[in-house]
């Protein structure tokens, strides 16, 4: 690759910030994701009453919602981290990254959601797992992203890499909203929503419904703060591959030519 | 022009794959319905369970199922779920036997998404009791 080349990759615009938050902010929200993660073991546990039908085993929910939402969460910045990315007036590097954090955080979440779906299912449906619409579209949205994720580790040019990157990631985001609906639009013996219901009337008790927003709070919380993370993570890792490469090329440059490049 | 085609081909795939395969249960009626056209079909009937009509049997319970339309009884083997009980919704695995009875190897609760704790009522009636 030519030096040319190279500096556009390397620099490209907005790329001299390997932070996305400011480390105070970042460190607030760490705190504050600790101290409700805590409050929703808490009220999950303790504070919320055992649920009528299911007794405890209900209490699942305040994280099997929490995190089928935050993989939902996840999938839309990717996407529209993608679109940014895409589109030419805002293609920024950060974009790319961006999409990739936070699909893989997504990623974990769907997994999280399909575990914890699948306790649950064992103890009030009675089985781990069942084929209906719901479960495996959310399969499906698992596995799509983990294709994103490998897809996103082929090599080549860097730029147009990228590029069909974010397009699978567009593509792959088609599967969020039959997720979503597939409750709706087809017979499940998965639960409809309880919160997000078509007519956005919950039917949910008071310390049910706020330990649940709670726990929606946490995870969202924990979301910023994983991506934050994991972003510095990612902009560091680009910061040494592309230190070593000029290392690479100024090692090269000094064997031709015997003066040296520093 | 490759993504047109990647989403046409995952949309055709869906379609074609689920077709018929998308419902996951039939209700009673629906069943009952199709009753001479089915056979040994293997498939899911979902209702409630009839109160007072539960009875253990040699090798499972025997109870019938309603949609609040039609009624057909269930003979089940194997032990049912802990959820399993009067009135609860369920979702049976199994095929027609003789007449309206249906003989199912695998019982599911169909839970809602209404969720209280015991003797609290989330919306009373306007109604009144």
């Amino acid at each position: 690759m030519s030096q040319r080349g190279r500096d556009q990759r390397g620099r490209d615009q907005g790329d001299q910030n390997t932070r996305l938050l400011n480390p105070l902010v970042a460190a607030g929200i760490g705190w504050a994701t600790l101290v409700a993660l805590v409050l929703v073991g808490l009220f999950g546990l303790w504070g919320a009453p055992p649920d009528k039908v299911q007794g405890d085993a209900q209490r699942l929910m305040y994280l099997h919602v929490p995190t089928a939402w935050l993989a939902y969460l996840a999938f839309f910045v990717t996407a529209v981290a993608s679109a940014l990315y895409l589109w030419p007036r805002t293609r920024a590097r950060v974009w790319d990254r961006l999409a990739g954090v936070s699909a893989e955080v997504g990623v974990i979440f769907t997994a999280l959601t399909l575990v914890l779906g699948s306790l649950w299912g064992r103890a009030v449906w009675g089985v781990w797992w069942a084929w209906d619409a719901r479960l495996v579209t959310t399969a499906v949205l698992f596995f799509l992203y983990l294709g994103y994720l490998a897809l996103r580790r082929v090599s080549g040019d860097p730029a147009t890499g990228a590029k069909r990157n974010a397009i699978a990631a567009l593509i792959a985001f088609i599967d969020v909203p039959i997720v979503h609906f597939s409750v709706n639009w087809w017979r499940t013996l998965h639960q409809q929503a309880t919160v997000f219901n078509p007519a956005l009337n919950p039917e949910i008790h008071g310390v049910m419904a706020a330990t649940l927003w709670l726990g929606v709070l946490a995870f969202t919380l924990l979301y910023v703060f994983l991506v934050d993370r994991r972003y510095r993570l990612a902009a560091l890792e680009d910061g040494l591959d592309d230190r070593e490469l000029d290392r690479a090329i100024a090692a090269r440059v000094g064997e031709v030519q015997t003066t040296g490049v520093s | 022009m490759a993504a047109v085609l990647c989403v046409g081909a995952i949309g055709a795939l869906l379609l074609l794959g689920l077709r018929g395969n998308i419902v996951y249960f039939r209700t009673v009626s629906e069943a009952v319905k199709t009753r001479t056209t089915e056979g040994t079909h293997r498939f899911r009937l979902a209702g409630a369970v009839v109160p007072g009509s539960i009875s253990q049997t040699s090798g499972g319970v025997r109870f019938e199922l309603t949609d609040g339309k039609k009624t057909v009884t269930v003979d089940h083997a194997g032990d049912p779920p802990d959820l399993f009980k009067a009135r609860a919704p369920v979702v049976c695995e199994g095929r027609w036997g003789s007449g309206l009875t249906f003989v199912s190897d695998r019982i599911l609760i169909k839970h809602g998404s209404e969720y209280t704790p015991p003797k609290v009522k989330i919306r009373p009636s306007a109604s009144g009791a």
